[in-house]
């Protein structure tokens, strides 16, 4: 019944899972969304890849604040500053 | 030639910090985030005259960073190029003839909405992204962690979205994979 349902949607797991991960960084095509909306929820194995990729997404956030306090505070060297202010009192 | 409208004796007192961590986060180098910064400046000086005052000052001058680091990228040693056939090369994820998931994908019983408070299974990611080749590292980190537009991205690196979707799914394959392996397996 499974393979039969998938023949009738004529989207399989490989078909899917790419565009799993696209969903991600765009808004897909309705038809595209319409498919892989009725395959996510017939499909455990799909269900579960979505699932991890959700994860990924979130835990990557929770690395970018980090990485964002850390940026926040880092500044040019002084030395790279001053040569480069010679430089334009200089030109300019 | 100077120009009234620019003041550049002032411009690294005022941008020089700014544009480097902005440099910073697209390159990961803080060597190559200087050297951007030093050659925006550089080139600003020598194009003063086509500033119009349509824009601020900053917004002109990280127009110029920003070419500076569109030129970073597409330099040959630092150019994305994208292979279509190796996704399936790579065989990260396995399909049967009908284009059936062969293995299933182990179940990591998490919720998305909680694994913000879980600090080791980002640590354990910080190292699976150091293992994604340097291509792919660069994307992800700019899309998924520094939140950086796909509309940035593409003109940063002179590739089409679809091309960016590509690089992004497979980055998230291997990145799963090796999550799997370094944490799901050993829980």
């Amino acid at each position: 019944m499974f393979s039969g349902m998938m023949k009738i949607l004529k989207m399989s797991c490989e078909d899917v899972y790419p565009l799993i991960s696209e969903s991600q960084d765009h808004t897909l095509p309705f038809s595209s969304r319409m498919r892989l909306k009725i395959h996510i929820t017939i499909c455990g194995l799909c269900q579960i890849y979505k699932n991890q990729l959700a994860v990924i997404c979130r835990v990557a956030k929770v690395i970018g604040k980090e990485d964002a306090k850390i940026l926040a505070e880092s500044n040019m060297k002084p030395e790279a500053k001053e040569k480069i202010q010679q430089w334009i009192e200089k030109k300019r | 030639m100077s120009n009234e409208l620019l003041e550049p004796q002032k411009w690294v007192e005022r941008y020089a910090d700014m544009m480097y961590r902005y440099s910073l986060v697209r390159v990961r180098d803080s060597e190559a985030a200087e050297e951007l910064v030093q050659s925006a400046f550089f080139a600003a000086l020598k194009s003063q005259n086509s500033f119009a005052g349509k824009s601020t000052e900053k917004t002109w001058l990280f127009g110029i960073l920003k070419h500076k680091i569109m030129d970073f990228f597409r330099s040959s040693k630092n150019t994305i190029s994208i292979d279509p056939t190796s996704d399936k090369k790579s065989g990260l994820i396995k399909f049967d003839s009908s284009g059936h998931m062969i293995q299933k994908p182990g179940d990591w019983k998490l919720d998305p909405e909680k694994t913000t408070e879980n600090n080791e299974l980002a640590q354990v990611l910080a190292q699976c992204l150091k293992g994604l080749p340097e291509k792919y590292h660069r994307i992800f980190v700019l899309k998924e962690i520094d939140g950086i537009s796909s509309e940035e991205i593409c003109n940063e690196f002179d590739i089409k979205p679809t091309n960016l979707w590509v690089i992004l799914h497979r980055a998230r394959n291997q990145l799963k994979q090796c999550l799997e392996s370094k944490w799901f397996q050993t829980k």
